[in-house]
């Protein structure tokens, strides 16, 4: 049996992973991978718990985020899509009208 | 039909809501006519209704105030004091009107100029034929309302308009004592009638009728401009010349002497109330005799006079006498009303000339005024047969008859300022009707409409003949208003029968008084001249109504404006507004801080986010979890 506190080591290298991810990267593609990668790592850190206690609730979780991030990264490609096709750029940095 | 009564309160009301609500679109004759009709009718009314009084009569119109213990229905109250005033007013004021009509026929305002008359009729005669004090107070305050607007007529000229504001702010002040009284009295008698407070009144201790016949005095001299609260009056000339007969004759000035006869079992449980009311009335009578002889303003001469003559009324319901003071205030009223639409006349002719020492010859040149103003001149100065004669007398006769060393005093101050009168009036009347024509560059007299000289004879009639209404036995009268008075159970006692003494005493004050005037401004001027130059400090204080406008000024304007100047400055300006300034730039301040954060780049936010949520993790971390 691995113990608990290596696969929450493992989750949060992963989690940290994502994180440099989505801030070392410009590009909204990769940014979006970035929070796939920590959404993972979230829901590794359930299944470790649903293991250690014995409880089927964290795999249900997982069950529920994996829906809620294929459905995240359709609507968030679809933004892609949409803001390529307006600034033909996927550089985050280029998208600022929100400060006008 | 209703009765006689409430049309005498009606009719004018109607007239000033037709004339105030449609009097600007229709023709001036019509506006005039409805003004006058409307009294002419009232005037009659009253005068029905005078003589079917009988014992005194009650007309319930509707329940105005109820609420639990506390009741007002609009009571109108008819009784010999009442009735009396109603039939003066209505008489008077319907002159006044019909010489309005000649006096303001130039003037664009006429509309609203005869509404707010009628108005103010109306507002008098519902002070006086109110059966309780709440609906007494309505007409008194209404009485102010009118004339804050009447004396401000002429509103476009600042001064004017200061006059105005200055009249019923003043009396605002005897309001407030008159408003002290009414309450108390209802916390007291359980009752606000009239009538049932003046049955309750004999309860009373009689510390605490002392201090509400104080603080019905207080109200009274707002109104009646008594000392101390004398200033307005003089200032109220700034309103057209008939206004100044209406407020000096007819209205306003009479009500706080009203009142007093009306709560006079009230104020009788207490000497001491008495007595004051006496010392004010007679301190009074005497200072505004002064005051007049230092004028130079002819309209400023007759306010002066009519505040001394009110002392005289003050002066009899503190001796007791009550019929001798609605003697007077009648009589009153006839000459007062006559000898300030005769100054009107005089104005007008010479062109809105006031002062009496530009002015002369007039006998001659305007003998009908002449004579009407020798008439109201002769009734002020209580020539001897003159109605003001009779009625002046009663009251120095009452106040002798009194007894009592203060009594005795107070009476020789009435003789001292009854010699003061005939001579400052008579001064009047040697400066402007007598000599040459001062100033010859006035011009001749302008022609004036026949309403305004021919108003004046009624009068001067009334204030030669006005005594036989309360004609003495000596002179073989009956005393009618004093035996009216007493058989309804309104005057306290029968006055003391005028023996020869007192009367010749005045008959010779009066013919000194005369006399001196006619010496010192027509025989001898060189000795007024004299007496001018040695005097001229003396002149001028009594120019300035020994300065109390100044006193007041000292003691309260200037005071309320530096502190009204402070709150601005300092407390509004300074201290508020700096202090809500200083939070808005604040505020601003942090927002441009703030600001500074929102680059418009989306790394920045992803940064801030991430940032924050590691110092929440941090935070429980550290914590031991939530």
């Amino acid at each position: 049996m691995v113990p608990i506190s290596h696969i929450l080591i493992l989750a949060g290298m992963i989690f940290a992973l994502g994180v440099v991810c989505v801030f070392a990267h410009r590009n909204i593609l990769m940014i979006l991978i970035g929070v796939e990668i920590m959404l993972n790592a979230a829901g590794l850190a359930f299944v470790a718990g649903s293991m250690r206690w014995g409880m089927p609730e964290g795999q249900i979780f997982v069950l529920f985020l994996m829906a809620m991030a294929a459905s995240e990264v359709s609507v968030g490609l679809a933004l892609v899509v949409y803001l390529h096709k307006r600034k033909r750029s996927v550089n985050i940095d280029d998208f600022n009208e929100m400060k006008d | 039909m209703a009765s006689p009564i409430t049309w005498i309160l009606l009719l004018p009301l109607l007239g000033a809501l037709f004339n105030g609500l449609l009097g600007w679109m229709l023709k001036r004759r019509v506006v005039e006519t409805v003004a006058c009709a409307s009294v002419a009718g009232s005037s009659v009314a009253a005068c029905i209704a005078f003589a079917g009084m009988g014992n005194g009569t009650d007309v319930v119109l509707y329940d105005w105030l109820s609420a639990g213990g506390f009741s007002a229905p609009f009571t109108l109250r008819l009784d010999a004091i009442s009735a009396t005033m109603a039939v003066m007013v209505t008489g008077v004021s319907f002159i006044i009107h019909l010489y309005s009509v000649g006096y303001m026929r130039e003037d664009e305002g006429f509309a609203r100029y005869f509404a707010l008359l009628n108005l103010f009729v109306a507002a008098m005669l519902l002070l006086v034929l109110a059966g309780n004090l709440p609906l007494m107070f309505v007409g008194w305050e209404g009485v102010g309302f009118c004339s804050f607007g009447l004396i401000g007529f002429w509103y476009s000229d600042p001064a004017n308009a200061t006059a105005g504001r200055k009249a019923f702010i003043v009396t605002r002040i005897g309001d407030v004592a008159f408003g002290v009284a009414l309450i108390w009295l209802f916390y007291l008698t359980g009752t606000t009638d009239i009538a049932a407070i003046n049955a309750a009144a004999p309860a009373l201790p009689a510390a605490t009728a002392t201090y509400l016949g104080l603080l019905l005095m207080f109200g009274a001299a707002g109104k009646s401009a008594q000392l101390p609260l004398t200033v307005w009056l003089p200032d109220a000339m700034a309103g057209p010349t008939p206004v100044s007969a209406l407020i000096h004759a007819a209205t306003m000035v009479t009500a706080g002497v009203y009142l007093l006869m009306r709560m006079f079992p009230v104020i009788s449980v207490s000497s001491d109330a008495l007595a004051v009311i006496t010392t004010v009335g007679a301190v009074t009578a005497f200072y505004a005799a002064t005051s007049a002889l230092g004028q130079r303003d002819i309209k400023r001469v007759l306010a002066y006079s009519t505040i001394s003559q009110i002392g005289y009324m003050v002066m009899a319901v503190g001796a007791g006498a009550l019929s001798a003071a609605l003697f007077h205030l009648v009589v009153h009223a006839f000459f007062k009303a006559l000898l300030f639409m005769a100054a009107g006349c005089i104005i007008q002719a010479l062109h809105e000339e006031h002062d009496i020492f530009n002015m002369g010859g007039l006998m001659t040149r305007m003998p009908t005024v002449f004579w009407c103003f020798l008439a109201g001149a002769l009734a002020l100065a209580a020539a001897p047969g003159t109605g003001g004669f009779f009625s002046k007398d009663e009251v120095l006769a009452a106040t002798l008859g009194h007894g009592g060393a203060l009594y005795t005093a107070l009476w020789a101050l009435g003789e001292v300022t009854a010699f003061v009168t005939a001579f400052y009036i008579f001064r009047v009347v040697a400066l402007v009707f007598m000599g040459g024509m001062k100033k010859e560059s006035a011009g001749l007299p302008a022609r004036l409409p026949g309403t305004m000289v021919w108003s004046l004879v009624p009068l001067a009639v009334l204030a030669i003949a006005g005594g036989i209404i309360n004609l003495p036995a000596t002179w073989g009268g009956s005393g009618y208003l004093s035996g009216l008075l007493a058989s309804q159970g309104l005057a306290p006692h029968a006055e003391a029968g005028h023996g020869w003494a007192v009367q010749a005493v005045s008959a010779v004050v009066c013919a000194s008084g005369i006399g001196a005037a006619y010496y010192m401004n027509l025989i001898n001027p060189a000795l007024r001249e004299r007496l001018a130059a040695r005097y001229a400090d003396l002149n001028d204080f009594l120019f300035r109504a020994w300065g109390l406008d100044a006193l007041y000024y000292r003691l309260f304007v200037t005071p309320f404006g530096n502190i009204a100047d402070l709150l601005w400055h300092r407390v509004d300006e300074g201290a508020i507004n700096r202090a809500l300034d200083g939070i808005g730039d604040g505020l601003a301040w942090t927002g441009s801080m703030m600001r500074l954060s929102v680059t418009g780049r989306a790394s920045t936010y992803i940064m801030a986010t991430i940032v924050g949520a590691a110092a929440i993790v941090l935070y429980f971390a550290v914590n031991g979890g939530v």
